[in-house]
């Protein structure tokens, strides 16, 4: 396969030489080509190189389907499971690397040596060479892999030097004044662009599909009822063995957690966030806004792990200290508070620079119609600005919750790890993605009810932001549209 | 009478053919069966009040309304004997060359302003070459003198006028047949302005210009033919003098009498 | 309502604003603050420097010098010897000791030392038996002592450390054979077991991070690009182009760790890609950052003014050509500093990196070639998590020491892209 690919690279440059070169040469007759001289080596290249590749992948593929089937289908062997199947096929395949490497010592170049040792001397040599050394299981099978791959190799190798010089030749021959390469070029680039796009389409598919397929497994062990409606969280990851499962897993202990953290997260940064956007639109001075606005934008960067040391380190025991042990609730120093109020350091910043775009965004018609009914300033930022960047705020601070609900260093630090449905809050509670932390971490065996119920956290958890998102997208969407 | 038959049979034949143009943007008419013919070497003026589909017009002969979504072309236009939408729009911009209403220097020197179409368009064999046709195109771009001294310095720091007289040289550079000029100096200051309207006139010898511009006077100091455009509709195209002193058309006077537009 | 009435109504509300400003402020100060009085020891570390005069009869029994002999000889071998060493340094320094047990006193050093010894001698077995320095981590309880964190009242109560211990080292540090100074080492050296944080370091965290990040500016930033190109510049408006819109805009809001499991079940369970390993953690983080860096992109790119553009469409450039020699270069400053903004982001990132087994106990250096991002490694900010939840405080210190660390960077990447935002932002 590298061979191939040395030689095709080696061929594509060529023609990339000589197309640019004989439309350079063109060039002096004709005054103006349709592509420049560049579009034509590229044309030459890309003429060659995407059938090669193409052909290469291809042969590559069927040859292992004809293997595969070939293990399938042996009649020396019954397979009782899957698992057995794929077993005997990594052996054969592992037999088969080991007497390729037999053939061809050096990698460079080696599909070449492989098929002229083949032609001279067979497979034999090598065969008994590495039958020395070890024993090969499944002989039969390992011989005809050994043959499809050598008849794949030498079918790609020769196809592929056929039609790269094929290509080659032809693409040389079309250099023409009128000929349009630059357009063929072009849509090689476009599609390039359109498939890196892609990238981001597939990678919400790979959540869906990952979340999905294990939050199945995981309701084939568990009732999902349960899991949705049940109050008490008890893990029990040694009872699997005894008989059934011993685990309670109902999510609303977790869910309780998780909501009631944000809310004290966003009571504390909503208010903070949006009187800072609006002094510093409204009546900060430039140079102050100038040095505000970027440090304002530091705190934002910083990572949440930082913050959730924070919380261990500074406010839990400050909070424990102040609150929790002079009102004799208890010695913790994890809490709802702690991790809230952290949470809500983190998310100043974020509500702030949101509305500040929010507000800025309100045209200035508006405040002048105000001021010139006589209105101060404040009275203008209440009754005008506000009402008039209302559904952008409440975008923004669903943004915000969105990024409470989903925040994991901050609560797996600071928040502590009891699953309880309590309205103390300078008591510890865990929340979704706490345990999604806990029960994914660690050597825990992985198809069991207490593993996989992450996985139905992490589905819960991607629904909720989701909606979250999506519902905040659409209000600061159309509210940008109101007044673009 | 006898004259302008002498006229036109010493006019070359037309450079540019349109014959019932119309455009549409989404389900809006902005342009309503035009026909005309652009002469070579001489300077057509477009002229009208605002939204009256002269720039659209003009951005017809280039294709530039290709790159407007939505931005529908139907009619007859013909450059060089065949469709200008059968031509590449590539090759057809190349030949018809575009300055626009803002002076747009590329954000780089100089020289690689002027040079760039060459460039991507291969005219140059090496660099001395390359030089050659940077400074040619300064020169008819009358701008030159101003700058060869700071050929790498970033082309967006000369002043209004001297970007336009740029943008000209630019377009220049890659050998165009006709100049198409978008109200080239509706951004300038008038010294700058009379430069510009001098330079034309200097085109004129080697290049059919098509200028649109909202100013009669520009329209009657430089052109030799106007065509009066008002609500998508072509008013009235003949020679400048004839259009300013004796319009056949009730619209194109008042216009030029100020009371429209 | 009365003039006086509002207008006081009116400072109240300014003062509401600027009291919200301080708060956001005064956090920042008190983060900054508490992280820096935490972190600032762990830079510092407290050595014992001794003078060796190895018995080669206890270390090179054959007396030849082989170095593969000499490996049988065990660290406890070696850590008999140091104490030995110990002994008679103090006896020369005129330190009196016997009130120490022995096991007291073989634990002011680290256990960290007698491998450091082994190895040196290893390396170069002409060290036994002549005289040469070498220093030594100290305990770290002992190294404690002198950051504060042990006092000789708390010790009483401590199994690892005896108020005698303290006493000794307070005689040793009069005596110049102890110091504390600044520790480079918690740079470079890997992370250590439990019972020894002193010995410490970030080097296997720094390095996997280096490669992370790396393997991010290597994918994240081009498909990025491309992307915003494409869906700025070419894409036809359609309904899968809005989807993949709204799609990006999603993405950029959901919870980090959810990547971490798209990773694991993507990356480790389907693709068998080594658990702990640079690469899954770099591609779990490529896919995180991509929407950051697209949107920033997309912006940059929608703000290059569309004259740019005409213009070159104008000289007959083709829109492949107008948008990569014209508007791409434009907008690159405006990428530039989405991609550090998105860059800082992903080495700061924690969460999805504990899912994919980044958590586990490294300590061997991942190799320089090409192959490091399939081996084990750590991250900075996965490693100072792993300290945080050690027991041992000298662990909590080295968090904090590595969060100074973290934000170092942190804070030079962002400031680097606030500064590039200033040096090139374009009126047009």
């Amino acid at each position: 396969m590298n061979s191939l690919i040395v030689f095709n690279l080696i061929v594509s440059v060529f023609a990339f030489f000589v197309c640019r070169a004989k439309a350079s040469r063109l060039r002096e007759k004709h005054t103006l080509l349709v592509a420049s001289n560049t579009h034509w080596g590229w044309y030459g290249f890309l003429n060659v190189f995407i059938p090669t590749l193409v052909l290469g992948v291809l042969i590559h593929y069927v040859g292992i389907y004809f293997i595969n089937s070939g293990i399938r289908s042996s009649t020396a062997l019954e397979f009782a499971s899957h698992a057995e199947y794929l077993l005997v096929k990594e052996n054969v395949n592992a037999s088969v690397i080991l007497i390729l490497d037999e053939i061809s010592q050096i990698r460079f170049l080696s599909s070449f040596i492989v098929i002229i040792s083949y032609l001279i001397s067979g497979i034999e040599p090598a065969l008994l060479a590495v039958q020395s050394g070890t024993t090969i299981e499944h002989l039969d099978l390992v011989v005809l892999a050994l043959k499809t791959k050598i008849m794949a190799l030498t079918a790609t190798l020769v196809l592929g030097v056929v039609i790269a010089l094929m290509q080659a030749q032809r693409s040389i021959n079309t250099v023409s004044a009128n000929y349009n390469a630059r357009e063929k070029v072009e849509f090689v680039i476009i599609s390039l662009l359109g498939l890196s796009s892609l990238i981001a389409v597939l990678t919400t598919v790979g959540i869906v599909i990952s979340l999905l397929s294990e939050t199945i497994n995981f309701a084939m062990m568990h009732s999902i009822v349960d899991f949705l409606f049940g109050t008490v969280w008890n893990p029990q990851f040694t009872s699997g063995e005894v008989e059934g499962y011993g685990s309670d897993l109902g999510i609303l202990p977790l869910l309780w957690g998780t909501l009631y953290i944000s809310f004290v997260a966003l009571a504390f940064s909503v208010p903070i966030g949006l009187y800072s956007a609006i002094y510093l639109s409204e009546y900060a001075s430039d140079r102050f806004r100038s040095i505000a606005k970027p440090v304002l934008e530091l705190l934002a960067g910083i990572p949440t792990i930082v913050y959730g040391l924070f919380a261990l380190l500074t406010v839990g025991p400050l909070l424990r200290d102040s609150f929790t042990q002079p009102l004799g609730l208890g010695s913790n120093s994890d809490s709802v508070l702690a991790a809230g109020l952290v949470m809500g350091i983190m998310l100043i910043p974020f509500v702030s620079s949101l509305s500040d775009d929010i507000i800025n965004a309100v045209p200035q018609t508006l405040r002048d119609g105000s001021y010139g009914l006589g209105a101060t300033q404040s009275e203008t930022v209440k009754n005008v600005i506000i009402p008039a960047a209302l559904p952008g705020i409440i975008g923004a601070v669903l943004l915000a919750a969105s990024r409470a609900i989903g925040e994991t260093m901050i609560v797996v630090l600071g928040a502590g790890a009891a699953a309880k449905l309590s309205l103390n809050p300078l008591e510890g509670m865990a929340t979704i993605t706490a345990k999604i932390v806990n029960q994914l971490t660690g050597d825990t065996e992985f198809e069991s009810p207490e593993t996989l119920v992450a996985f139905a956290l992490g589905l819960s958890l991607f629904v909720i932001t989701l909606c979250l998102n999506v519902l905040a997208l659409y209000i600061v969407r159309k509210y940008r549209e109101e007044y673009e | 009478m006898l004259d302008t038959t002498v006229d036109n049979m010493i006019e070359e034949k037309p450079k540019i053919i349109a014959r019932d143009v119309k455009v549409v943007y989404g389900d809006k008419e902005a342009l309503r069966d035009v026909s005309l013919d652009v002469m070579d070497k001489t300077v057509t003026a477009f002229i009208g009040p605002s939204g009256c589909g002269k720039s659209t017009f003009l951005r017809c002969f280039n294709r530039m309304n290709d790159t407007i979504a939505n931005c529908r072309v139907s009619g007859s236009l013909i450059y060089d004997g065949q469709e200008i939408s059968a031509h590449d729009p590539v090759t057809l911009r190349a030949r018809i060359g575009m300055v626009f209403q803002k002076p747009n220097p590329f954000p780089k020197s100089i020289y690689d302003n002027v040079a760039y179409g060459p460039r991507i368009h291969g005219l140059s064999k090496n660099k001395a070459d390359l030089d050659g046709i940077v400074e040619k195109a300064l020169r008819r771009g009358a701008l030159w003198d101003e700058v060869k001294d700071r050929l790498h310095e970033t082309g967006t720091g000369l002043s209004g006028g001297q970007q336009q007289r740029l943008c000209i040289a630019r377009a220049i550079a890659t050998e165009p047949e006709v100049l198409l000029m978008d109200e080239p100096c509706s951004a300038l200051d008038p010294i700058a302005t009379a430069q510009i309207e001098e330079l034309i006139n200097e085109l004129k010898q080697s290049y059919s210009v098509v200028i649109v511009t909202h100013s009669m006077q520009q329209a009657a100091r430089v052109s030799q033919k106007t065509a009066f455009f008002h609500l998508g509709n072509l008013v009235e195209y003949n020679d400048t003098g004839d259009i300013f002193t004796k319009p056949s058309d009730p619209r194109t006077e008042s216009y030029i009498t100020g009371r429209i537009g | 309502m009365s003039l006086k009435a509002r207008q006081s109504k009116e400072k109240r509300f300014q003062f509401a604003g600027l009291a919200a400003i301080s708060i956001g402020l005064l956090c920042l100060v008190m983060l900054f603050a508490s992280v820096l009085s935490a972190g600032l020891p762990a830079f510092q570390q407290t050595f014992i420097k001794l003078t060796f005069n190895l018995p080669a009869d206890k270390l090179d029994k054959s007396g030849n010098r082989n170095p593969q002999e000499m490996k049988k000889v065990s660290t406890i071998g070696y850590t008999k010897v140091i104490t030995e060493q110990l002994k008679l340094n103090l006896t020369k320094a005129g330190l009196e000791f016997d009130q120490l047990s022995k096991k007291e006193l073989k634990n002011m050093i680290s256990k960290e030392a007698p491998a450091q010894v082994r190895y040196a001698v290893l390396e170069d077995p002409s060290l036994l038996d002549r005289e040469f320095e070498m220093v030594l981590l100290a305990n770290g309880r002992i190294d404690g002592y002198y950051k504060g964190r042990v006092t000789k009242k708390s010790a009483e109560l401590d199994v690892m450390v005896s108020p005698k211990q303290l006493e000794l080292a307070d005689q040793m540090k009069r005596a110049g054979i102890l110091e504390t100074r600044f520790n480079g080492r918690f740079f470079y050296w890997p992370d250590a077991s439990d019972l020894r944080p002193e010995a410490a370091g970030l080097g296997v965290a720094l390095l996997g991070s280096f490669y992370m990040v790396l393997i991010v500016l290597v994918l994240a930033v081009p498909l990025a690009v491309c992307t915003a190109i494409f869906l700025e510049e070419f894409a036809p408006k359609n309904r899968f182009t809005d989807l993949i819109e709204i799609n990006i805009s999603n993405l950029a809001a959901v919870p980090s760790i959810v990547f971490g499991i798209l990773g694991l079940s993507l990356f480790i369970n389907f693709m068998d890609l080594p658990q702990s390993a640079p690469i899954v953690g770099g591609l779990c983080l490529t896919l995180m950052t991509l929407p950051t860096v697209i949107i920033a992109a997309r912006a940059s790119i929608k703000a290059v003014p569309p004259s740019i553009k005409a213009a070159a469409l104008g000289l007959g450039a083709s829109k492949v050509q107008a948008v990569f020699h014209h508007v791409l270069p434009s907008a690159a400053p405006g990428i530039l500093t989405g991609t550090i903004i998105g860059l800082a982001q992903a080495l700061g990132e924690t969460a999805p990196l504990l899912l994919i087994g980044m958590v586990a106990f490294v300590r061997e250096y991942p190799s320089l070639s090409p192959e490091g991002i399939f081996e084990p490694a750590t991250a900075l900010p996965v490693q100072l998590y792993n300290w945080t939840v050690r027991g041992d405080p000298a662990f909590v210190e080295r968090a904090s020491g590595a969060i100074i660390v973290l934000l170092v960077f942190m804070i030079t990447m962002n400031l680097l892209a606030i500064v590039l935002r200033k040096r090139f932002e374009r009126r047009w």
